[in-house]
C-alpha cells in the first residue's frame, strides 16, 4: 500500500484496464461492418450509431465530465447538419469542407449562446439551452429560400475524397463511408479524451465534482463552464456534419428538443461517468427504437417508456452498473 | 512548553517585516436588516496563529466569510499583505495568496486523494487551461504533489477515493488543496467542525507543524476551545456580531466580557 | 393600419393570455420543486380532450371546470407515483422523466382521439363577433381573457391569503424551513404540482374552443413558457405574469411588420434580457 503503487490513475499513461477497454473498443468498432449482418442489421445502420454515439458523448463531454445539463445540444448539432449541407448544396462538392463548416457554425453558435448563459446551474441552465435551441429551429424552419423550410435542404450529395494515390468512394459504397465516418469519430475521441486527461479537462472534473471548491482554489468556474460548452459545440457539430452526409438530407428535426432529450437519454442509458457509455446508449437506443417503429405506429409512447424506466429502474445506465470509476 | 511557545512566536514575529498579513478595518456586513457583523477590526501579523472565536450566531463564519472573498462588505476594507483586497473575487484573492478550507469540508468526492492535489497544484501553478503539459513541467506537478501528500501525511491514501475517506482525512486532504495553492494566509474554517477525538489531534497537529514548522500566516474559526487556547497566538472573540476582546490566550482567559459572554449563552 | 395593429394587439393579448395560463403552472412547479414539466404542454392537450368528451353529458360551462379538475387528479397521481420519486436527484433525471412523459401522454392522445383535430363546440351565444368593424373581437375571445384574468387573480389571492398558498410560497423561498416547521413538504409539492396542471387544463379547455384540439396542441405553448419564465424572472411568479404578456404582445406586434420573424423576436427577447438583465424583470439575485 506504499504511495508509488497506489499513485492515481490519472497520473498514469495508460493503465492495463484502460488499454483493454479501449482496445476491445476498437477492434469491435472496426469489425462492425463483418459482425453487424449477423444479428439483423446493417452497414448503414452502424454507421448511424457511430454519428449518434459521437453526438452523444459530445453532449457528455457536458453532462457527464462537467457536471452540466444542456438540454438543448440538438441546436449545435443541427448547425453541423445545416452547414455541411448548404456547403455541398450552394457552394462545392467537397466532403471536408462540408464538416469544417458545420463544426464552424454550430461552434460559433455554441460560442455565443455559451457566452450567455454560464452563469445558470442545474436545471436552469438546462431550461435556457432548450430555449435558445428553438431560435436556430425558426431559422430553419421559417428561411424557406435558403434551407427548404419545413420540407428540409435536398439535392445534395456527400462527395468523394480524393486523397491524390485514391479516391474514396464514399457515395456508393457503403463500408467506405463507414470508415470514413469512423475516421472522423476516431479523431474527435481521440481529442476529447486528450482534454479530459488534460489540466484543463481535470479542471472540468473539479467543476463537476465541487463548484465552490473549484472556484477557491481559483478556477475561474465561468470560464471553464463558456470554453467546456464551446468545445462540447464544436465537437457535436462535426457529428451533425457526419449526419448530413450520412443522409443527404437536413431537415429542421435535427435541430429539434425531440433530437436533444434523445442525445441526453442515450448518454444516461450508457452510463455518465464511463467515457464510451453514450456510444453504447446510442447502440442500444437507435436500435430499439428501430425495432419498436416498425412494430407499432405508437412507437412514441413506448420510446417515452423506455425514458421513464431508465430514469426509475437504471439512471446509472449500463455501463455505470458495471463501474463506478470514470475512464476519463 | 507555554513559555516556549511565546518565544518562538515573539522571535518570528519580530523577524518579519511590517506589513501586517492581513488588515480588517472596520468592516460590517447587513442582510437586509439583519447585521452580521458589526465594525470589526482585526490585524494578523505575518507569521501568527489568530484564533476567531464567539457564542453560535457571533458572526464568526459571516466574518470568515468576508475575509476569503466569498460575499463583499457592506461597508469597511479589507487589506492583504497591503493591498486593498475589499471588492476583489475569489480567484484573485486566491492568487494574491490566500487559500480557504470550508466547515463542511469542500473537495472533489469521486477523484482520488492524489488527483484532488493535482488539481490543486496544477490550477496553482497556472496550467488551468492548458491542454498538455511538458514533460519538465509534468515532473515539476509529480514532485509538488508527493511533497504535499508527505507533508500533510496523508500519502498512504493517495490512491483512495476522497468521497470513502473518514471525515478527518477529507479534511485533511481539503488543507492539502489550500497548501498546493502556496497561500501566504491560511483560512481554516472550524477545521475539527464534527470530527471525533482522534481525528481533531490529528488536524491539530497538522495546524500546529504548518504553523510552528513551516511559518503559515493563518486564521482559523474554531468552537474547541482546547484547541485554541492550545494554537493560537492571538485571539479574537466576536459576540453579536461586534469585536468583544482581542488579546493573547492567558489575556482572554482572564477577560470578564468574555467569560460573560460565554456563561450568558450556556445560561 | 390601426386596425390590423389592434387586431394583432388583441391576438397577441390572447396568445399572452394563454403563455400566461401554461408558464404560472411550469413556474410554481419549477419553484416548488426545481422540476421543469415537459409534459405540461400534454397535459393542456388532455385537459381540452377530456372537455370533449364531457361537454356532451354535463354541457361546456361545467365542463371548463371538470376537466381540468380532472386533468390535475390525474397530474397528481402521476407526481405522486413517478415524479416525487426522483426529487432531490440530479436534474437531469426530471428532465427526462417529464421528457418521457410528455411522448406518451401525447401518443396515448393520438391513440385514443386520434391523429386529426377534433373541434370543441362553444356555446353559440358565445361565438358571434360583437362589432361589424372589429370582428376579432367575439365574446368568447373576451370571456377567454376574462377567465384566465380571475385565475390569475384567484391563483395570486390563493397563494397570499390561504394557509396553503402561505406555505408553498415559504416553501419556493426556504424549503428547509418549512419542513423544519412539520409540514408535510412532499404533499406540499404534490399539491402544488396538481394546481400547475390544473392551470395547463384550464389552458387547454379554453385552446379547445379557440382553435380546436390536436396531440400536439400543447407544443406551441410549451416552450415560449419557459422564455416567459426566464425572461420575467426565476422564482417571481409576477414576473412569469409580465414575461408571458410581453412575449405574446411582442410576438403579435412583430407579426404585423415581419410574420416570419414573429416565432423568433421571443427568443430574441430572451437573448436581450440576458444579456443586460441575467436575472430577468423581477427574479432573485440568487435564482439563476
Amino acid at each position: 500500500m506504499s504511495a508509488t503503487v497506489m499513485r492515481a490513475p490519472a497520473a498514469q499513461p495508460l493503465d492495463r484496464h484502460r488499454l483493454l477497454v479501449l482496445g476491445l473498443v476498437w477492434v469491435i468498432l472496426l469489425l462492425c461492418p463483418f459482425w453487424i449482418p449477423f444479428i439483423g442489421g446493417y452497414t448503414s445502420l452502424g454507421t448511424r450509431i457511430l454519428v449518434l454515439g459521437l453526438a452523444a458523448m459530445s453532449l457528455n463531454f457536458l453532462i457527464g465530465f462537467t457536471g452540466i445539463v444542456s438540454f438543448g445540444h440538438a441546436a449545435y448539432f443541427g448547425l453541423g447538419v445545416y452547414g455541411c449541407g448548404l456547403i455541398l448544396r450552394y457552394v462545392t462538392a467537397s466532403t471536408p469542407l462540408g464538416l469544417v463548416a458545420g463544426m464552424l457554425l454550430g461552434g460559433l453558435a455554441g460560442t455565443i449562446i455559451g457566452a450567455l448563459i454560464t452563469k445558470r446551474r442545474g436545471i436552469y441552465f438546462a431550461m435556457v439551452t432548450i430555449a435558445f435551441q428553438q431560435i436556430f429551429y425558426f431559422i430553419a424552419y421559417k428561411w424557406n429560400g435558403l434551407t427548404g423550410g419545413f420540407d428540409g435542404l435536398r439535392g445534395f450529395t456527400r462527395a468523394n475524397i480524393n486523397l491524390g494515390f485514391a479516391n474514396l468512394d464514399i457515395i456508393k459504397n457503403d463500408y467506405v463511408f463507414y470508415y470514413f465516418v469512423l475516421f472522423v469519430f476516431a479523431i474527435v475521441a481521440g481529442v476529447m479524451g486528450l482534454i479530459l486527461r488534460s489540466p484543463f479537462g481535470r479542471t472540468l472534473l473539479a467543476i463537476r465534482e465541487n463548484e465552490r471548491r473549484a472556484r477557491f482554489l481559483g478556477i475561474n468556474v465561468e470560464r471553464h463552464i463558456w470554453l467546456a460548452f464551446t468545445i462540447s459545440a464544436i465537437f457535436i457539430a462535426i457529428a451533425g456534419g457526419l449526419y448530413a452526409l450520412l443522409n443527404n438530407f437536413a431537415d429542421p428535426s435535427s435541430l429539434y428538443t425531440d433530437l436533444s432529450g434523445e442525445l441526453v437519454i442515450m448518454c444516461v442509458l450508457g452510463g455518465i461517468r464511463v467515457f464510451w457509455g453514450p456510444l453504447l446508449g446510442a447502440a442500444v437506443y437507435v436500435v430499439l427504437q428501430d425495432w419498436i417503429s416498425s412494430h407499432t405506429v405508437n412507437w412514441m409512447f413506448f420510446v417515452g417508456l423506455i425514458f421513464v424506466i431508465v430514469v426509475m429502474f437504471f439512471p446509472r445506465g449500463l455501463l455505470g452498473i458495471l463501474r463506478r470509476r470514470s475512464e476519463a | 512548553m507555554d513559555t516556549n511557545h511565546e518565544q518562538h512566536t515573539k522571535a518570528r514575529v519580530r523577524a518579519m517585516s511590517d506589513t501586517p498579513m492581513l488588515e480588517v478595518r472596520n468592516a460590517t456586513k447587513a442582510f437586509g436588516s439583519l447585521i452580521a457583523v458589526r465594525d470589526v477590526s482585526l490585524t494578523v501579523q505575518r507569521g501568527e496563529l489568530r484564533a476567531i472565536i464567539g457564542p453560535n450566531g457571533a458572526g464568526k463564519t459571516t466574518f470568515f466569510n468576508l475575509i476569503s472573498g466569498f460575499f463583499p462588505p457592506t461597508r469597511g476594507t479589507i487589506v492583504f499583505d497591503g493591498q486593498d483586497v475589499t471588492n476583489l473575487a475569489v480567484p484573485e484573492r486566491v492568487k494574491k495568496g490566500m487559500a480557504r478550507t470550508f466547515q463542511i469540508t469542500e473537495v472533489f468526492p469521486e477523484l482520488t486523494v492524489h488527483e484532488n492535489v493535482r488539481i490543486a497544484v496544477e490550477v496553482a501553478a497556472g496550467y488551468a487551461l492548458r491542454p498538455r503539459l511538458s514533460s519538465s513541467e509534468r515532473a515539476g506537478v509529480d514532485h509538488a504533489i508527493d511533497d504535499l501528500l508527505e507533508r500533510t501525511r496523508i500519502a498512504d491514501k493517495a490512491g483512495r477515493l476522497v468521497g470513502e475517506l473518514a471525515h478527518g482525512d477529507q479534511r485533511i486532504a481539503e488543507i492539502a488543496m489550500a497548501l498546493a495553492l502556496k497561500p501566504r494566509l491560511l483560512l481554516l474554517d472550524e477545521p475539527t467542525a464534527g470530527m471525533g477525538e482522534q481525528e481533531t489531534f490529528e488536524i491539530a497537529g497538522l495546524i500546529r507543524r504548518l504553523h510552528r514548522e513551516e511559518n503559515y500566516s493563518i486564521v482559523l474559526v474554531e468552537h474547541d476551545m482546547r484547541l485554541v487556547f492550545h494554537l493560537a497566538d492571538r485571539i479574537t472573540v466576536l459576540a453579536e456580531g461586534a469585536l468583544l476582546a482581542d488579546g493573547t490566550p492567558s489575556d482572554i482567559a482572564a477577560n470578564p466580557d468574555v467569560q460573560a459572554a460565554y456563561l450568558g449563552h450556556a445560561a | 393600419m390601426l386596425q390590423l395593429i389592434l387586431f394583432n394587439l388583441f391576438n397577441g393579448l390572447i396568445i399572452g393570455a394563454f403563455y400566461v395560463l401554461v408558464s404560472l403552472g411550469l413556474s410554481m412547479i419549477l419553484n416548488l420543486s426545481n422540476v421543469i414539466n415537459f409534459a405540461h404542454g400534454n397535459f393542456l392537450a388532455l385537459g381540452g380532450y377530456l372537455a370533449y368528451v364531457l361537454i356532451p353529458y354535463i354541457g361546456f360551462w361545467p365542463s371548463l371546470l371538470v376537466a381540468p379538475l380532472l386533468t390535475a387528479v390525474i397530474g397528481y397521481l402521476i407526481e405522486v407515483s413517478m415524479i416525487s420519486r426522483i426529487y432531490g436527484r440530479d436534474p437531469i433525471y426530471s428532465l427526462l422523466l417529464t421528457f418521457g412523459l410528455a411522448f406518451m401522454i401525447q401518443d396515448a392522445c393520438r391513440y385514443i382521439w386520434g391523429v386529426n383535430g377534433l373541434p370543441l363546440t362553444v356555446p353559440n351565444n358565445i361565438s358571434q363577433p360583437l362589432s361589424q368593424t372589429y370582428f376579432f373581437l367575439n365574446a368568447y375571445r373576451l370571456f377567454l381573457v376574462a377567465i384566465v384574468a380571475v385565475s390569475v387573480l384567484g391563483l395570486f389571492a390563493f397563494l397570499r391569503y390561504s394557509r396553503m398558498g402561505m406555505r408553498i410560497r415559504a416553501g419556493i423561498l426556504d424549503l428547509d424551513t418549512v419542513s423544519a416547521l412539520g409540514i408535510n413538504v412532499r404533499r406540499l409539492r404534490s399539491l402544488n404540482f396538481a394546481f400547475g396542471i390544473f392551470l395547463a387544463g384550464l389552458a387547454g379547455v379554453l385552446a379547445g374552443g379557440q382553435i380546436g384540439l390536436n396531440p400536439n396542441m400543447g407544443d406551441n405553448l410549451l416552450l415560449p413558457s419557459f422564455v416567459a419564465i426566464i425572461v420575467g424572472g426565476m422564482g417571481s411568479l409576477v414576473g412569469t405574469l409580465l414575461g408571458g404578456l410581453t412575449i405574446g404582445v411582442a410576438a403579435a406586434l412583430t407579426a404585423v411588420v415581419w410574420p416570419a420573424a414573429s416565432d423568433v423576436v421571443v427568443y430574441i427577447i430572451m437573448a436581450v434580457v440576458l444579456l443586460v438583465r441575467p436575472r430577468g424583470f423581477l427574479g432573485e439575485e440568487g435564482m439563476q
